[in-house]
């Protein structure tokens, strides 16, 4: 089995960086040669087609994906990790996905959800998120988050190379950005 | 004579002086800008709400399928089918200038890429030119051509981009035949003029294929942002934000491999450019024979300002003192376009009618309470506004929410105190009007038109020819984009081609060494251009570190709020004349669709990001202002 390890982040965003760190460190570990390590952070378009660059007959069957998200309900440094339940929103949210994507947003819902409706994903896919607290300028984690570093390495590690650890997890759903909540009174 | 506003006459070599016998030549209120839409008094608006229910509050919030943050405030008389007030609204701070304060004028190429998730490698090449000219350093040929070719490349995966997945919706099936059925009716039984060129036999097959995320043409701009991207990192290692680009040229290695594959992938945009412009030809003539009312969506003044792009290599010398020649040799000429006239190619006078009022933005006012001008005048000695960007200071500052005192985010560009509005489009009218361009086996400027031969792909050699519109419109920005495409690729051609000619050479240098100076203060302008137009960076450096950066981008002409003379920026002006065309009587179910066309014609791009800078000089907090409780 074909697996792609993807960190989706940005640079210098402080617990919004955790995504790149984390696939900095696996990068250099030795990985089987069935597994691929790749900084996904960009356009998730460019990423379909990176992903659809890889021989029809060999794609990757599942995929890692490693990433902040803000769910806000829980503590900062949480890590939670699941089967992406797939589910795709509506065809409105898709399309503004698609315009967030080119016109420069990176996220790791706008990544899954456009590269699921252009089928450029494999069938299995782990995320493994991680609640930030410091949305800033800046190349430092939060000691929240900086502490949960290397379990969150080990953990996609064992999700990428053992099947049990995957076949372990619950399926989850995606924590999907709504449109700005700008209002006239 | 290119001034009517500002107090400024040229003598009878063309240098420019402050009229004499002015006492306060910068006084805002010895400007009278011309008769134009304007918006209603708040008194009104109340009125008209309380006692008409056929008038209502309409708002877009946010404008979806745009880049970055817009709202929009419309109020709608719905029986006379009319927009009676229009303000826009840029809801998120931009802080760029603020971060660049104290830092080496060399991180702003990488820093102000970052204005722009699309187009960041616009801001990088507008630092870059700053900065040249600040420090005295200029690229080699091949420099410049190879900057010109990465900057063609990042218009080619812009312009598809807006009109196939942002614009082209608004014109698809899915939104035209609900809104409009007799429309689309129509468009089942009326043939496209360009079928051979495009593949289409009807208007509604065109339609169904604008179709957002299953249409053939959606799903074909995809397709070719990557053809363009991919092209781009070969000379700009990164997309959006190269890592290539530096004050003197561009630190890549050009050889004939790099250029074969940059040639495998131009070549693509021969028959998707034809495809393009004939297709948006085809839609926009269609609309005007069902309902000429359609000609008045989006309309306004045909007021442009283009600072043009892609310099010559002979010319350009990045001195200030030398921009009008070596702006008036870019393969796009710079202008600023007046009531349809072109009045000035000159780079030199459309900075120095160029200043950024703050009226009705989220920012203090930096100038009076006897505090002194930087700069009197330009570095040639030209008069220089106390609200021109080199003697600007950004204070932000969200205070007094509501129409009549501050609503957005945007500032408030003017030229000669008039709303101007900046696109493609104008760099494809003053460069047709000008007849300035260099020469070219495949281009020609006729005064009127823009003439293109756009070589063989699979579809063959085709003439295109881009007319001055009768009328200014949203129709006829779409259309002109899609006719950029063309142009752009057409120059980037001619830059591929001379590049080869000095590769074969030998040539393949590609930047010049610099030093950035420790002492004294210096001042420079990018004038530059994005895939949505006029693009300028100011800068002045004091020993070795920016002092001040000023950032004006295309979205900050086209989505300004009504200026301190009444007059409104150019989002609300083309939603002002905008008749509400759809098929139905009832607000409930009314979409705003033709307020949208108007609106997404300017491809509207709100470079933002929500970091402020803190005194102490970190990034701390986010900002952004909700428009929550204005009030009329």
């Amino acid at each position: 089995m074909r697996v792609i390890v993807g960190g989706v982040a940005y640079p210098d965003l402080c617990d919004y960086s955790i995504g790149m760190e984390v696939q900095e460190r696996l990068s250099g570990r030795q990985a089987p040669a069935n597994v691929v390590v790749e900084d996904l952070s960009y356009n998730p378009i460019a990423v379909i087609q990176r992903l659809e660059d890889e021989p029809p007959d060999d794609r990757f069957e599942r995929a890692v994906f490693v990433s902040a998200v803000k769910r806000g309900d829980r503590p900062a440094g949480t890590v939670s990790c699941f089967r992406w339940d797939g589910i795709l929103p509506s065809d409105d949210e898709v399309q503004r996905a698609i315009t967030e994507a080119v016109t420069g947003i990176i996220r790791l819902d706008n990544t899954l959800v456009i590269a699921r409706y252009f089928r450029a994903l494999p069938n299995e896919v782990v995320v493994v998120e991680v609640e930030p607290e410091t949305h800033e300028f800046g190349a430092a984690l939060s000691p929240a988050v900086a502490a949960q570093v290397d379990r969150v390495c080990d953990l996609v590690w064992s999700f990428a190379t053992d099947d049990s650890a995957v076949a372990a997890l619950p399926v989850g759903s995606l924590a999907l950005a709504t449109a700005p909540a700008f209002r006239f009174g | 004579m290119c001034f009517k506003n500002l107090p400024v006459e040229f003598d009878a070599g063309g240098k420019p002086f402050l009229r004499n016998g002015v006492g306060d030549p910068y006084a805002t209120a010895t400007a009278t800008p011309p008769e134009g839409p304007r918006q209603l008094t708040s008194e009104n608006i109340q009125e008209l709400l309380k006692r008409n229910g056929h008038i209502k509050s309409l708002d877009f919030d946010p404008v979806t399928r745009v880049a970055g943050a817009l709202a929009f405030h419309t109020v709608a008389d719905f029986e006379n089918r009319k927009v009676l007030e229009a303000r826009s609204v840029a809801t998120l701070f931009r802080g760029y200038e603020v971060i660049m304060v104290g830092r080496d004028p060399r991180d702003a190429i990488y820093i102000t890429s970052r204005a722009c998730g699309v187009c960041g490698g616009v801001h990088s090449v507008c630092s870059a030119l700053a900065t040249e000219m600040a420090i005295g350093c200029c690229p080699p040929p091949m420099g410049v051509l190879i900057r010109n070719l990465a900057l063609a490349l990042e218009f080619l995966y812009d312009h598809p981009l807006h009109l196939h997945l942002l614009a082209g919706p608004d014109y698809s099936q899915v939104i035209v035949e609900p809104t409009n059925p007799s429309l689309y009716e129509r468009a089942k039984v009326t043939e496209a003029h360009h079928t051979a060129i495009h593949g289409y036999r009807t208007i509604a097959d065109l339609m169904t294929d604008l179709n957002p995320l299953t249409g053939r043409l959606y799903v074909e701009a995809l397709h070719m942002t990557r053809v363009a991207r991919e092209a781009y990192v070969l000379i700009c290692g990164k997309y959006p934000h190269p890592q290539t680009i530096v004050p003197g040229g561009m630190s890549s290695t050009i050889n004939l491999t790099v250029m074969n594959e940059m040639f495998v992938r131009l070549s693509q945009f021969f028959d998707y450019s034809k495809k393009l412009a004939l297709i948006w030809d085809d839609i926009t003539d269609f609309f005007y024979d069902a309902n000429p009312e359609y000609k008045k969506v989006g309309a306004r003044r045909a007021n442009m300002i283009d600072t043009g792009i892609f310099d010559h290599p002979d010319a350009y010398d990045a001195t200030y003192e030398s921009a009008n020649d070596w702006g008036n040799r870019r393969w796009a000429t710079p202008g600023a376009i007046v009531e349809g006239k072109l009045v000035t190619t000159d780079l030199k006078t459309i900075n120095i009618g160029l200043e950024e009022f703050v009226e009705h933005s989220f920012y203090e006012e930096w100038t009076g309470d006897g505090q002194q001008q930087h700069f009197a005048t330009d570095p040639s000695g030209n008069p220089l506004s106390p609200y021109h960007p080199w003697n600007k200071v950004t204070r932000p500052r969200p205070q007094g929410t509501n129409w009549k005192e501050k609503y957005t985010w945007d500032t408030t560009p003017r030229w000669d105190r008039q709303s101007m509005e900046a696109g493609a489009y104008a760099r494809l009218w003053n460069t047709a009007v000008a007849r300035k361009m260099p020469e070219s086996p495949f281009m020609e400027s006729t005064g009127h038109s823009l003439k293109m031969r756009v070589p063989a792909g699979a579809l063959p050699e085709t003439e295109l020819e881009w007319h001055v519109p009768e009328v200014w419109n949203a129709f006829e920005r779409n259309r002109a984009r899609a006719y950029c495409q063309a142009f752009t690729t057409l120059i980037a051609f001619e830059q591929w081609r001379a590049a080869m000619d000095r590769l074969k050479d030998g040539d393949s240098r590609t930047s010049t060494k610099f030093e950035i100076p420790k002492r004294g203060t210096q001042q420079g302008v990018g004038f530059w251009g994005a895939g949505r137009g006029y693009l300028t960076h100011h800068l002045t450096l004091d020993r070795g570190a920016v002092a001040n950066y000023q950032i004006v981008t295309p979205s900050s002409w086209n989505a300004s709020p009504t200026d301190r003379w009444g007059q409104p920026g150019p989002y609300e002006e083309a939603v002002l004349n905008t008749p509400l065309l759809e098929e139905t009587n009832d607000p409930a179910k009314f979409r705003g669709l033709d307020v949208l066309r108007a609106i997404r014609s300017f491809d509207p791009c709100m470079p933002c990001t929500t970091h402020i800078q803190s005194e102490g000089g970190l990034i701390t907090r986010e900002v952004n202002t909700c428009a929550c409780g204005l009030d009329d």
